[in-house]
């Protein structure tokens, strides 16, 4: 008796398809977000609507970073700080999502429909 | 290799002679099972629900070798037995583990009435582990902690019961040859 059978080549490949429909159905169920929540340190939050393109700047506590809405996305293209780990988060479209640039004390987070996260640790 | 109706006659078709031959077997699986059983809770685990689950390697090995009927006993005494030694019978974790006991066990027996010709150890334990896995979260899910975040922790535990099934499968598979080798092929 060999090690595999045929029959096991199809459950293990029917079951890593059950698992993947697993996370597919689980994890995506997100709603698309609906609105951008900008706070810049000292500021208070403003609410920027995802369904018109437009480029803004926050001032914080650096100096201004950059923040583009296109195509119902949002993200940092610019950012007076050293990591610029707001800007390499990328676009953000799903609710819930977050990017902020510490050093510059300016968040940006999207929000509206189902929520797709609570809470985000790093 | 017995043929797939074994499931529905049950032990009386194993190659054993006797009852009590039977018995000595179901024994002797059962207390290697609650060996590893008890080994395993005391591992640390990466995740909660997450464990290894290497007794399953002995139910298959079991199933394969004396029919569902042998393999059905030993399960269920190693659940039994194994949450009495542990120190968790009748707790919510002895509720989990013996409905996804009996789950696997359901499982392979369709698994065995519908395939049982193309299917091996590997193929087997998957199915195991799956069904086992599935009811768990589902059962925590309805019973314990009825809240959605419970749901989105189930496709990493699925992965998990599917890595893990494969293996305990390969494990299975390796000493169900070395058994069909006999003593002699194993000591040489």
């Amino acid at each position: 008796m060999s090690l595999l059978r045929a029959g096991d080549l199809v459950v293990v490949s029917a079951a890593a398809l059950l698992v993947g429909a697993a996370w597919a159905t689980l994890w995506q169920n997100a709603g698309p977000a609906e609105y951008a929540e900008v706070s810049a340190a000292g500021g208070h939050a403003h609410r920027l609507p995802l369904d018109r393109d437009q480029v803004i700047e926050v001032h914080g506590r650096l100096g201004d970073s950059r923040i583009e809405v296109r195509d119902g996305e949002v993200r940092f293209t610019d950012s007076p700080c050293v990591g610029r780990l707001c800007i390499h988060a990328g676009w953000l479209s799903r609710s819930g999502q977050v990017a902020a640039c510490l050093p510059n004390g300016v968040v940006l987070e999207v929000g509206g429909g189902e929520r797709e996260f609570d809470a985000f640790a790093f | 290799m017995p043929s797939p109706s074994d499931a529905a006659v049950g032990g009386a078709t194993t190659n054993a002679a006797a009852d009590g031959r039977d018995d000595r077997l179901i024994a002797g699986f059962a207390a290697l099972a609650i060996a590893i059983h008890i080994l395993e809770a005391t591992l640390p685990s990466p995740l909660p629900g997450v464990k290894p689950g290497l007794a399953n390697v002995i139910t298959v090995v079991v199933l394969l070798r004396y029919g569902w009927y042998t393999a059905a006993w030993v399960a269920g005494l190693r659940v039994l037995a194994g949450s009495l030694l542990v120190g968790t019978f009748l707790s919510p974790t002895f509720i989990l583990s013996a409905g996804g006991a009996v789950a696997a066990l359901l499982v392979l027996w369709l698994a065995r009435r519908l395939a049982g010709r193309w299917l091996g150890a590997v193929g087997y334990s998957v199915c195991a582990a799956l069904a086992h896995m599935g009811t768990q979260v589902l059962l925590a899910w309805q019973l314990f902690i009825p809240h959605p975040a419970l749901l989105k922790l189930a496709p990493f535990l699925l992965t998990a019961a599917l890595v893990f099934g494969i293996v305990s499968g390969v494990i299975a598979a390796i000493v169900l040859q070395k058994l069909e080798a006999g003593p002699e092929g194993s000591s040489s």
